[in-house]
């Protein structure tokens, strides 16, 4: 079985990844392309099981094996995305341009009193849009993440903008999520990740490019909680051998705010089939931007179990559930994936 | 050995059970129990959960920056007492 992606270390050292930033700034952008195609190679040779999980994904996409080069220059986009978020970050002249397309049906929501959530993945570059959404000055966007996996790579891009990291909000106990509901409050958007599932959460099964796989429920049960609006959201390298290339954030309607807790369940489910066909119409659009570099479909529940993890006090997984009687249908959403 | 629920817990119990939803007598919560992991299960986003229910039950606002959230959600008595302490 493979590993969980959370149990992988996160490749590259501290340092080597604050020497990388400080080189990436001082050459430009354009040296810094070049020099990822070294870098890259390396990551590719010695990572086989990114190779083998991509060649899992492109079977799913295709019904075909890809060729040795696509999945090298899907790994070449993934550096690429985190070389332009130093530029995006640190606002360097060679920050890569963005469009924005669906905002408008978002614009509502930024009122005080409002909000809304956005449901991402880990498809194209969730930074880019941190980092566009820092470039407006009124808008509040507060990433959810579990901030422990690209912890070093997180603290050097960190140092660069340090009001990007509080928008970081690492998955926490009570209150971090008190503060996501103070965000919505003031009209801020909440971004979440929807598609991988940590060790021994619960999840739902949905079809996904054609095979079973599991979703986290953490970001639905999350989602009608907070009662606003679900947008899925993603921010998608669209890019040209050139280097001409522009992010394209995408804003997409999910599902209007949840009823009372009641009728939840379906609601979560409806969300969840939403969430995953948007989020496969969207790998079909830029296959290259899937950033998950692992078998997808192989990932199944039985991680760590719950409360192992010694003195954090509190339980800080988003979704974690111990089992006990649920008398509203949204045990079905959970259940089907646990059985 | 289990302790009694005193009126106020009760209402409380009756909240928590309603607002999330379980299939659970409310009388049958321990009130010193922990109401999360071991206890009754309950994780965080239950805990924001309550405490939407709470404030508009109650009209008391939870902020995340309170230095007392770790233990206001130790127990159902130690939520009822805040709450009480808190409308006082």
């Amino acid at each position: 079985m493979a590993r969980a992606w959370f149990e992988k270390r996160e490749r590259g050292s501290g340092w080597g990844i604050r020497i990388a930033r400080t080189l990436a700034l001082a050459l430009g952008r354009r040296t810094g392309r070049a020099l990822l195609w070294p870098i890259t190679a390396y990551f590719f040779c010695f990572l086989p099981e990114g190779r083998a999980g991509l060649r899992r994904y492109y079977e799913a996409l295709d019904g075909r094996r890809p060729s040795r080069r696509t999945v090298f220059a899907h790994y070449l986009t993934f550096a690429r995305t985190i070389l332009d978020r130093a530029y995006l970050l640190a606002r360097h002249r060679d920050a890569p341009p963005y469009e924005i397309r669906g905002f408008e049906a978002v614009i509502p929501c930024l009122e005080r009193g409002r909000g809304a959530v956005l449901l991402g993945a880990h498809l194209g570059s969730f930074e880019a849009a941190r980092a566009a959404a820092s470039l407006r000055p009124q808008l509040k966007v507060q990433v959810i993440m579990n901030v422990g996996v690209s912890r070093k790579l997180n603290e050097a891009l960190a140092a660069l903008d340090p009001a990007a990291q509080d928008s970081i909000l690492s998955l926490g106990g009570a209150a971090s999520l008190l503060r996501v509901k103070e965000i919505l409050a003031e009209g801020g958007l909440v971004g979440l990740m929807g598609d991988r599932p940590l060790g021994g959460e619960p999840t739902y099964e949905a079809r996904f490019l054609g095979r079973t796989a599991r979703f986290p429920l953490g970001p639905l049960r999350l989602a009608a909680t907070l009662q606003v609006p679900v947008f899925f959201f993603t921010a998608l390298y669209r890019g040209a051998a050139s280097g001409a290339c522009r992010y394209e954030l995408v804003f997409e309607p999910l599902c209007d705010p949840a009823p009372e807790a009641a009728l939840r369940g379906e609601w979560m489910r409806r969300l969840g089939e939403r969430y995953v066909e948007t989020l496969q119409a969207y790998c079909r659009v830029a296959p290259d931007n899937w950033f998950n570099f692992y078998d997808f479909w192989q990932v199944q529940d039985g991680g760590p179990p719950r409360g192992s993890a010694p003195g954090d006090g509190g339980d800080d997984r988003v979704g974690g559930r111990a089992p006990m009687e649920r008398s509203d249908a949204s045990q079905d959403v959970g259940a089907r994936g646990e059985r | 050995m289990k302790s009694e629920q005193t009126d106020f817990e009760r209402e409380i119990a009756q909240l928590l059970v309603s607002s999330l939803n379980l299939a659970l007598d409310p009388v049958s919560i321990d009130p010193e129990a922990p109401l999360f992991r071991e206890g009754l299960g309950l994780d965080s986003i239950d805990m924001l959960e309550i405490a939407l229910a709470i404030s508009q039950h109650y009209g008391i606002q939870m902020r995340s920056d309170d230095p007392e959230n770790a233990t206001i959600f130790a127990s159902l008595r130690a939520l009822a007492a805040a709450i009480k302490a808190r409308r006082a």
